[in-house]
């Protein structure tokens, strides 16, 4: 049999290494010429990270579970969830996590909102044309599957260490279920109730603001939550580039085989996921109940 | 009976003669360690034993504590170029005091160096930070982002041993007085690209890191001065909850070729070889860098040392056996 059937013919090896020598440049020389300049259109990102680490770190405690308790009422008007969300910090500050906890806290809020903000335009974007979607799917599937590493280490190049590149990197982890789901859901309102809300004449917004969104914010609600758990479970990751946070203990406790510390700080993550979630589900109960669409 | 006595001597002797020292080299099992420069050192090692000397060189799998201890209670493999003493020093002090194993020599001839750098091109740009002392002048000259009016400090990632003495040299030199923070990479990945980062982009950076390593050599970094080694407060320097750290440095590491008596005994010639393998980390460091950037593999690295390096290498070995090497490899 001739050689090519026995071994895969594959290029030679100058070839592959002269190939991804010059990806390797090219994206040096883009880092080097734009770098910069992309890296000054995320200081507003940057500056107001900033500044909500330390408007957390620098308030007393007492003020910060206040204003959590408050927020808690305020999203779902439930007393036990605001006694469950002011235990869960009260119990993470006596065991000493509170400072990391707060940083967690705040590079997270601003992954969620980025992550909501981004995704739930393109979702429903995706629902309204099956090229849009046919288009955007490939692309979730990588952001889904690509080894976090493979785009955490140019990100670096590109951006240096620090809250910025752990925000992108956190962000392209969480978003696509809140975009799958937005999809999934208006698409699977009911099309008998979008033909009245035709015949009653409502114009595409109306149709789109008053009927699909709410009607599939069950689905809707579903992403979200599965994008914070998601952006939560990428603490330790962001860490690994310079983020602070949980995720240092938690990478500092895996070095160094220390049982106990990874334990604490890997539970302070998971009661920070489980109070972003309740607290946001509720509230997402009961917008729907608001508008009286879930019939009981 | 004794004419056969004689004639396998004279047979022996003539097998013998013409290549002295092929007979005496024979087998040689070297250990390839599994990061860059000692597996560029073995293949060195195996050009040059083999092309100049004759010897039948293998090359086999290696990492520091089981190349050390297969080779003191096995005799195998015979050579291990790039032990770092202090991750070994038990083994090996152990085996030389028995007699299994012999230190031939320093391979790097600089030592492993960890320290606190700054880029070059920095330098040159403002020629008089090259002590700390001076660098702790100006934080304004490495701002960090995250913390506005303060200077950024790389330090080691969570849970390396270099953390906890960075954090005492920190508040042993009085970083923090000065305007400083400690920033932690997270990572080995992320410290290296973060000076390649600064690098790219010729942005200041100043920070923990050590040689010989691909990184310095693709991105030459100077060592900053005014800081010096005090091996009696040293101890405390290297715990969580040192009660007083004073500045202090970190020494250099001893990083040898170590090789088995049998072998020391049985190839002389070779011997004297491997004892004079010793390079700088500057040499190191650009090879491989060279490697780093031709994404070559260690083999190809050495070929490129042998060619491009004659007058480092051609000082270890006689001109005759020099002769052969290169007519070998040209």
């Amino acid at each position: 049999m001739p050689e090519w059937l026995i071994t895969f013919p594959e290029l030679n090896r100058e070839t592959l290494r002269a190939m991804r020598r010059s990806l390797d440049e090219g994206y040096r020389g883009f880092s080097r010429t734009f770098g910069e300049s992309i890296e000054n259109f995320f200081d507003p990102l940057l500056a107001f990270l900033v500044w909500f680490e330390r408007l957390l770190l620098a308030s007393p405690w007492w003020l910060v579970l206040i204003a959590l308790g408050a927020i808690a009422f305020g999203a779902s008007r439930s007393v036990k969830m605001v006694a469950g969300v002011v235990a869960a910090f009260a119990v993470i500050g006596v065991l000493g996590m509170w400072e990391d906890t707060m940083r967690t806290l705040a590079i997270i809020c601003v992954c969620t909102v980025i992550a909501v903000a981004i995704g739930l335009p393109i979702g429903i974007a995706m629902s309204r044309s099956d090229r849009t979607q046919g288009a955007i799917l490939p692309i979730l599937d990588v952001m889904q599957t690509m080894p976090i590493f493979v785009y955490l280490i140019p990100v670096v190049m590109l951006l240096g260490l620090g809250k910025v590149p752990g925000v992108i990197a956190v962000v392209v982890y969480a978003l696509p279920p809140v975009i799958r789901l937005t999809n999934l859901g208006i698409r699977l309102v009911d099309k008998d109730i979008l033909e009245a809300t035709d015949a009653f004449g409502a114009g595409s917004w109306q149709r789109l603001v008053s009927v699909q969104l709410p009607l599939a914010l069950p689905n809707i609600m579903a992403g979200v939550n599965q994008t914070i758990m998601l952006a939560l479970s990428m603490v330790v990751i962001a860490s690994m580039i310079g983020v602070k946070g949980l995720g240092q203990p938690v990478l500092q406790a895996v070095t160094n085989q220390y049982f106990a510390l990874g334990l604490f700080n890997g539970a302070a993550v998971v009661a920070l996921a489980i109070v972003f979630d309740r607290v946001s589900q509720n509230y997402g109960r009961r917008l729907q109940r608001h508008r009286q669409i879930v019939s009981s | 009976m004794r004419k056969l006595t004689i004639a396998a001597a004279v047979l022996t002797a003539w097998l013998a003669a013409p290549s002295q020292s092929h007979a005496a080299c024979g087998k040689v099992t070297i250990a390839e360690m599994n990061w860059e420069s000692a597996a560029v050192a073995a293949h060195v090692y195996k050009t040059i034993l083999d092309k100049g000397y004759g010897c039948d060189v293998e090359l086999v799998p290696g990492d520091t504590v089981p190349t050390t201890t297969s080779m003191s209670e096995k005799g195998e493999p015979d050579l291990a170029p790039e032990i770092w003493i202090n991750s070994a020093r038990e083994v090996i002090n152990r085996a030389v005091k028995e007699g299994r194993l012999k230190i031939a020599g320093k391979i790097l001839k600089d030592g492993g160096e960890e320290g606190w750098w700054v880029p070059d091109y920095f330098l040159k740009k403002h020629p008089g930070l090259t002590t700390l002392q001076a660098v702790l002048k100006r934080p304004d000259l490495f701002p960090d982002k995250e913390e506005p009016g303060k200077g950024r400090f790389y330090s080691c990632p969570s849970g390396w041993a270099c953390q906890i003495i960075n954090a005492n040299l920190f508040e042993a030199y009085g970083l923090k007085k000065a305007g400083f923070v400690s920033f932690d990479p997270g990572s080995g990945e992320g410290l290296s690209a973060a000076i390649a980062k600064a690098y790219e982009r010729k942005e200041p950076f100043f920070g923990y890191y050590w040689a010989p390593t691909s990184i310095l050599g693709k991105y030459p970094m100077v060592r900053l001065e005014g800081m010096t080694h005090d091996p009696a407060s040293w101890a405390c320097m290297a715990k969580p909850d040192c009660a007083n750290p004073k500045p202090n440095m970190y020494p250099a590491s001893e990083v040898l070729t170590v090789v088995t008596s049998k072998f020391a005994n049985s190839a002389p010639e070779a011997m004297s070889f491997v004892k004079k393998f010793s390079w700088e980390n500057k040499v190191v460091n650009a090879v491989l860098a060279w490697k780093d950037n031709e994404r070559a593999d260690a083999e190809e690295t050495a070929e490129y040392f042998i060619e491009k390096f004659e007058s480092v290498w051609t000082q270890w070995v006689p001109a005759a056996i020099a002769a052969k090497v290169k007519a070998a490899t040209s």
